[in-house]
This record gives C-alpha cells, sequence and structure tokens, in this order.
C-alpha cells in the first residue's frame, strides 16, 4: 500500500513524525479517513480517539484533544493541544477530571466557564473511553 | 576618607546582599532548566502553528467575515478598539525584562486612541494601574508556571469580547528568547486574522523586495484550490480558538523562560559586582586601618621624643 508522511505534533511534544498508509479521525460529522494520494483538505479534529495504520499494518491509537488537520501532497499535518498513547493515560486523573467537570457543569456559570467545563468533560470522556474503562454515567 | 568602623559595615552589608543574590540565582537557574526545557518542547508545536495556520489562511476563500474584519460595518469603522495582551513577570530583580514589555506596550498604547489593556503578570498590572490606563480587572492571570488551562481560560475571555464586538484588534505584547543571552520583545496581531488577500499582497511585497520569509512555492501556489471542510465558516470557527489559545500558551512559555534567564543573568551580573566591590573596599579597608596604625606609632615616636627632649633639658 501506498504510504504518507505523517505528523502529529501535541503542544508539549512531536507525538509522531513517519510513515503511514492510513489515518482516522473524528471530524466534525463523524469519523473520516485519510489515505495517500487524498486531495489538499484543511479540516478539523474533534475531541476523541485518532488512529493510524503504519507501513506494517498494525493500527496505532490515540486520545487527541481538539486541533487541525491539513493535507497537502502526500502530507499530513495534525495539529492538536494533547496526544496520549492510551497506556499513557492516567485513569484516575482523568476520573477526577470528570467528576470536577461535572460538577461545575452543575453550578450557575457564565458562557465562558461552562464552555471551558464543557470541553474538559469531553476530554475527561475521551481520555477514559481510550484508556478503555467504561465511562461512568 | 571614611573610617574603619564605617567601612566595616559596608563589607557587611555587602556581604548580605550578596547571599541574596547569590541564592535568587541558583533558585532562578533551576527554574531556567525547567522553562527551558518546557520551551524546547514547546516549540515545533508553537512554530508549526503559526506556519499552519498562515497556509490555511492563505488558501482560504475572499469573504467578509467577523474574524477578518472585514465586513461593510468593519470598515465604516474610523476607530478600532484595540486590546493589549502584555505578558510580564510577576516579580522585580529580572533586569530589564519587565522594563522592556512595559515600554514597549506603552508606546503601542500611547499610539492607539481606543485602547484596553489585560495583562498578564503583576508587574505590569501595577505599572499600568498606577498610571491609570484603561486596564481590564477581570482578566487576572499569573505569568508563573503556563498551562494549556490557563492560556484556554484566556482565549474564552478575549475571543469572546471580541465577538461581541468590544474589541476590533487584539495584540500580544512578549518576550521571545532568542538565545541563552539574547531575547526580544515581540508584537504580534492576534485577531482579526490575515485574510488571503493581505497574504499573496505580503508575499509579493517580499518577492519585490527579496527578503523576508517569502517562499517561491508559496507564492506560486496561493491561488491553489483547496478543500475546506466542512466549510470555511465552521473550520474558521474552530481555526480561531485553536490559534489564539495555541499562540497564547506559546507565548507564555517564552515570556516564562525570557523571564527565569532574565533574572538569572541579572543576578549573576549583581553578584559579580558584589564581589568587585568587596574586593576594593577590602583593599580600602587594608589601607584606612595601615594609615591609622602608621599614624598611632608616628604619634608615639613623637611623644617619646618630645619626652626625651624634656628629659635631656632637666638634666642639663
Amino acid at each position: 500500500m501506498r504510504t504518507f508522511s505523517l505528523k502529529i505534533i501535541a503542544c508539549d511534544r512531536v507525538f509522531y513524525d513517519g510513515e503511514c498508509t492510513m489515518l482516522v479521525f473524528p471530524g466534525f460529522d463523524g469519523e473520516m479517513a485519510v489515505m495517500a494520494g487524498h486531495e489538499a483538505m484543511t479540516s478539523t479534529i474533534e475531541i476523541g480517539e485518532i488512529r493510524y495504520q503504519l507501513p506494517d499494518g498494525s493500527w496505532q491509537y490515540a486520545v487527541v484533544s481538539d486541533g487541525l488537520l491539513k493535507v497537502d501532497r502526500s502530507k499530513v499535518n495534525l495539529l492538536v493541544y494533547s496526544a496520549e498513547k492510551p497506556e499513557e493515560i492516567d485513569a484516575f486523573r482523568a476520573e477526577a477530571a470528570a467528576a470536577r467537570a461535572r460538577e461545575q457543569l452543575q453550578q450557575k456559570q457564565s458562557l465562558q466557564e461552562y464552555r471551558i467545563s464543557q470541553a474538559s468533560l469531553a476530554r475527561a470522556m475521551a481520555r477514559l473511553r481510550g484508556a478503555g474503562k467504561n465511562v461512568p454515567r | 576618607m571614611a573610617n574603619t568602623k564605617e567601612i566595616q559595615n559596608r563589607i557587611k552589608s555587602i556581604q548580605d546582599t550578596m547571599k541574596i543574590t547569590r541564592a535568587m540565582y541558583m533558585m532562578s537557574s533551576m527554574k531556567l532548566r525547567k522553562a527551558r526545557q518546557k520551551l524546547a518542547d514547546t516549540e515545533p508545536y508553537f512554530y508549526g502553528l503559526q506556519e499552519q495556520i498562515s497556509e490555511i489562511l492563505s488558501h482560504f476563500p475572499d469573504m467578509e467575515h467577523l474574524y477578518f474584519d472585514n465586513r461593510i460595518d468593519d470598515r465604516a469603522e474610523t476607530v478600532k478598539k484595540k486590546g493589549f495582551i502584555v505578558i510580564t513577570g510577576d516579580k522585580g530583580m529580572a533586569g530589564a525584562y519587565n522594563h522592556n514589555v512595559i515600554k514597549t506596550a506603552q508606546t503601542l498604547a500611547n499610539e492607539a486612541e481606543d485602547r484596553r489593556l489585560y495583562l498578564v503578570g503583576e508587574t505590569g498590572r501595577q505599572y499600568f494601574l498606577s498610571r491609570k490606563e484603561p486596564v481590564d480587572t477581570a482578566f487576572h492571570f499569573s505569568a508563573h508556571n503556563p498551562s494549556m488551562h490557563r492560556a484556554r481560560v484566556m482565549t474564552e475571555y478575549i475571543v469572546d469580547l471580541y465577538q461581541r464586538e468590544e474589541l476590533d484588534e487584539v495584540y500580544v505584547v512578549y518576550t521571545r528568547m532568542i538565545n541563552s543571552m539574547k531575547e526580544e520583545v515581540e508584537v504580534q496581531q492576534l485577531l482579526p486574522l490575515k485574510t488571503h488577500e493581505f497574504i499573496k499582497k505580503e508575499l509579493i511585497e517580499n518577492a519585490q523586495k527579496g527578503e523576508g520569509n517569502y517562499n517561491r512555492e508559496a507564492l506560486d501556489r496561493v491561488d491553489d484550490w483547496f478543500l475546506i471542510y466542512p466549510s470555511p465558516r465552521q473550520v474558521l470557527e474552530k481555526l480561531v480558538y485553536n490559534y489564539v489559545t495555541g499562540f497564547l500558551y506559546g507565548a507564555l512559555v517564552e515570556s516564562s523562560a525570557s523571564e527565569e534567564n532574565a533574572r538569572m543573568m541579572a543576578m549573576q551580573s549583581a553578584t559579580d559586582n558584589a564581589e568587585a566591590m568587596l574586593k576594593s573596599l577590602s583593599m580600602e579597608y587594608n589601607r584606612v586601618r595601615q594609615a591609622a596604625i602608621t599614624q598611632e606609632i608616628t604619634e608615639v615616636i613623637g611623644g617619646a621624643k618630645a619626652l626625651r627632649k624634656k628629659k635631656k633639658k632637666q638634666v642639663r
């Protein structure tokens, strides 16, 4: 299979820089996949899980928070706030963050605060899902 | 010439000050190591973001939008409401670090007719509040230990103001660390975003002058067709938050590394100066002490001589 170069940059490190055959990411209206030879495109990534297939056929998973994606001449750039491998996720921390965000959402907040809490809740849930834990309802 | 007691007091006080500056040097060099690490981790993101944003924007269709500040209403405005995010340190004792940022911000603020200041860090806050500048006091953040969360909260605040059109232009004034010896105050316009038209003009101008980050390839491809999914408007909405958050985070990290670096250098030179002063003072002290001893001896000898003369007279 043809490959393209993929670069995933998070705010604290370059998460991945190398070849890949397919990338699946959570887009605006559901998951989207990019393969080699994709037309030039710009899109957004939602909070969630991405996966990419390495040339050897194995799939890699990562939990990302929202960001931007640019596809350009057999090169894909992903800029996200954070990217973590499932095994790196601290489930306890994510759980605490989810609880905190839920509590904040219960309270009366300004619109700004509401959006921040909502985003942190989404991130915490994505992390928990990525870590293979059941998301408490 | 001062007497020995006075010189001794000065030496003592300089030694005490030196202890403080030396301790502060150690502390800031430790913090600098941490801040440097963080900076190195963030740099690919910070520069990658700027590059990617300008590339995406250069492919954006010509459209009128709030974020480009080119709607008919926006064009009719004669006075633009400008907001300045100024990143200073929380504490002083960092050489010219705070002073440089404040000076640049003050110049910019003086030029703007309708302005508002959003201050990060205590030093800048004190300065601008005491000068009765229009400071937004609800925007209250520390410059210490930058985090993504803080950048997000700041972004929500600023973008919200922008969306309500209480601000037309947003600038950030921060310090960029060029290398360990050099740092520079930088001003970057965050909002409105540059339009396709503007970037193209900029590229052509740079090409004519043959300077800047002019890039032949970039110029050729400005008009290339680019798919923007799901729609330019939706991507734009996301992009603004991403850009402002990412940039603010980067600016906070750069500034905090610069601050520690400036403090370390300031404390280093303070310690050096104290050492030089101690050296010259101890020389002076020795000289004064020697002079006092010499004088005493002269006096004793003089007295003894006088006594002997007196005795001789009596014998005669």
